[in-house]
């Protein structure tokens, strides 16, 4: 009896050590923290990717519990939600967008922390050690370029928001293009609601250009709006999923995103370090091209712009 | 009447035959050429895509009318739905002539014995164009290994500028199967879609005609800041008059006239401004052998036309 306790306590002791050794066998269920800079269309087809993705990289055995964060835009309420997630020991966390992986960096836990959504994080800087992700890159020129093909611009008001840091950089890149292509660049830096006022001293010569910042998107419906009264055309770097309005879009798809950052969250589930899982950045792109809006607008597009386009909504 | 004997009457004979003989030869001379000519009343010239089919017709159609009134008929033009076509159409005896951009010249004057006529000077002097390949600045792509898993957009299997020449490029570089290096390829259909595309960050790499592309820097010298050129092919014929060569010798050399003087007379002028050409010089069939040199180093059979 003796003899069979002490082959017992063996077995016992080497399933323990199989589990130290293997960490990513020993979560019989995994609880991911996921927080997104806005809650707008662009993050939740992305989440949705994700959590398709992992559904089918995962074991089918492997259960997962997804808990959700979709703060209003603002660096207090990103706080917050990246604080609850901590507290509550998640197991990793996924950030849609600068602002929120940001805010999850900032609160330095030990806990990896999966991005997607981030404009060039090359440029974001994200610190920490525990980090891997996927992003985007757009060529802001080009949706100028189009843009510029089927009307002549005197302003071009970039709607950004100065509380998103990667919405600050594609201002400023935009700004840079404007001047390029002698268009006088306008700042219109969207930080609270009163600032859609600002939408009230467009001139009919104007047009705007949609940042990705997720404040301005959670008003997109009230912007494009107005916008469509005075007759000013918007273009933008998001999909305009309800098609209320937006001119032309280029886009990165948010599902490959998606997909890209379920597959670097499989591997830390998995047991790989974050740290170790290259970051990737996605350029395929999209154009959607508005006819529809056009029409609403009064603008013509030409037959050879027509063909460039990935999707054209009539 | 009688004859002294029988070599005599076939003397008789022969004598009587020769000029009825003659006779007939002439009328069947002049018949063929009389019902040649009712033939080529109308000329059909087709035309590749080469930006797109609403800028060509445009372009195109005063050419034919200052044709027509040269040659005293119809010229009519029509735009072939893509580059390869152009075997298709002379095969099913539609058409009389093309204006053909390099590789598709090749093939026809290989394969069809087209008669290279006359090639279009462009604007800056030159008749002849040259391949791209072109990346994203910002995508850190500054060779082919680097290009591994990246998408590439090529114009149509059927163009050199913008498809033969990367594909031999890529070969001299070691890749053989483009789906295991690349993680996608395709077809833009023009070489503006191909500048485009790579300019939006549809795909990651492209390949199209240096003019096209000069074009459209010209017009927008930003693409300059965002796009670096990886290779540039040799020099090809950019576009070539080609015609059957079952055309009436008379009618293929006052076409060929009517083109090389064009440039002399001010409705000649005219139209070769809104073609935004120069002039037209005389072919000449030898500028074709550096496209079949690339069309093998890519693997290409540019004796049948197959691309692989």
């Amino acid at each position: 009896m003796k003899v069979f306790r002490q082959y017992i306590a063996g077995g016992l002791l080497s399933v323990l050590l199989l589990i130290l050794c293997f960490p990513g066998l020993s979560a019989a269920k995994v609880l991911i923290g996921v927080i997104m800079t806005g809650d707008i269309p662009y993050y939740g087809s992305m989440h949705q990717a994700f959590v398709d993705g992992l559904k089918k990289k995962l074991p089918p055995d492997q259960e997962v519990q997804f808990i959700l964060q979709r703060p209003f835009p603002d660096p207090i309420a990103w706080s917050n939600a990246a604080r609850k997630l901590i507290a509550l020991d998640v197991d990793l966390i996924v950030s849609y967008g600068a602002p929120a992986t940001h805010a999850v960096l900032f609160e330095k836990s030990s806990i990896p922390v999966v991005y997607a959504g981030v404009y060039e994080p090359q440029a974001a800087a994200f610190k920490g050690r525990q980090v891997s992700g996927c992003g985007y890159k757009i060529p802001l020129s080009s949706l100028l370029r189009y843009f510029k093909r089927i009307r002549d611009i005197q302003d071009l008001r970039v709607v950004y928001s100065s509380t998103e840091e990667d919405t600050v950089r594609q201002m400023t890149e935009l700004v840079s293009l404007a001047e390029q292509q002698n268009i006088n660049p306008v700042r219109m830096d969207i930080r609270s609601r009163g600032d859609l006022k600002k939408l009230k001293g467009i001139s009919e010569n104007d047009a705007v250009y949609m940042t990705g910042s997720s404040l301005a998107h959670v008003w997109s419906d009230e912007i494009l709006t107005s916008l469509r009264e005075k007759r000013i055309p918007a273009v933008g770097i998001f999909p305009d999923s309800n098609e209320t309005g937006m001119l032309i879009t280029l886009f990165q798809p948010p599902a490959q995103q998606g997909e890209a950052a379920a597959e670097i969250a499989a591997k830390i589930i998995g047991g790989e370090q974050a740290d170790n899982i290259a970051p990737e950045l996605l350029r395929e792109t999209e154009l959607i091209f508005n006819l529809a809006e056009a029409k609403e607008l009064g603008i013509t597009f030409p037959i050879q712009l027509i063909i460039e386009a990935t999707r054209v909504i009539k | 009447m009688t004859f002294p004997d029988h070599a005599g009457r076939w003397r008789f004979y022969r004598r009587l035959l020769v000029l009825p003989m003659a006779a007939l030869l002439i009328y069947t001379c002049v018949a063929t050429q009389v019902r040649a000519g009712d033939r080529n009343r109308e000329l059909l010239i087709g035309i590749e895509p080469e930006h797109n089919i609403f800028d060509q017709m445009q372009r195109y159609r005063a050419l034919a009318a200052y044709l027509s009134d040269e040659l005293g008929l119809e010229v009519k033009l029509t735009i072939m739905s893509r580059y390869g076509e152009v075997l298709q159409r002379f095969r099913s005896l539609r058409l009389d002539g093309a204006l053909l951009s390099s590789y598709t010249a090749a093939l026809a004057i290989r394969e069809l014995g087209l008669t290279p006529v006359a090639n279009l000077v462009n604007l800056d002097e030159g008749s002849t164009s040259q391949g791209y390949i072109f990346v994203r600045k910002d995508s850190g792509i500054k060779n082919v290994e680097d290009m591994r898993g990246k998408s590439v957009v090529f114009v149509d299997p059927a163009t050199a500028e913008g498809y033969v020449f990367a594909r031999a490029f890529f070969r001299q570089h070691g890749i053989e199967d483009l789906d295991s290096h690349f993680s996608r390829h395709y077809y833009s259909g023009s070489h503006a879609s191909a500048v485009f595309l790579v300019l939006d960050g549809r795909a990651d790499i492209g390949s199209a005609k240096n003019t096209v592309y000069n074009q459209l820097v010209g017009r927008d010298s930003s693409i300059l800041d965002e796009l670096s050129i990886i290779a540039t092919s040799p020099e090809m014929p950019e576009v070539t008059l080609c015609l059957k060569r079952e055309l009436a010798p008379e009618l293929l050399d006052k076409l060929r006239t009517s083109l090389l003087n064009m440039d002399q007379t001010i409705e000649g002028h005219n139209v070769l401004k809104q073609l935004a050409a120069r002039r037209f010089v005389r072919s000449d069939p030898d500028d074709f052998a550096v496209i079949e040199e690339m069309a093998a180093d890519a693997g290409m059979k540019i004796l049948n036309g197959s691309a692989d």
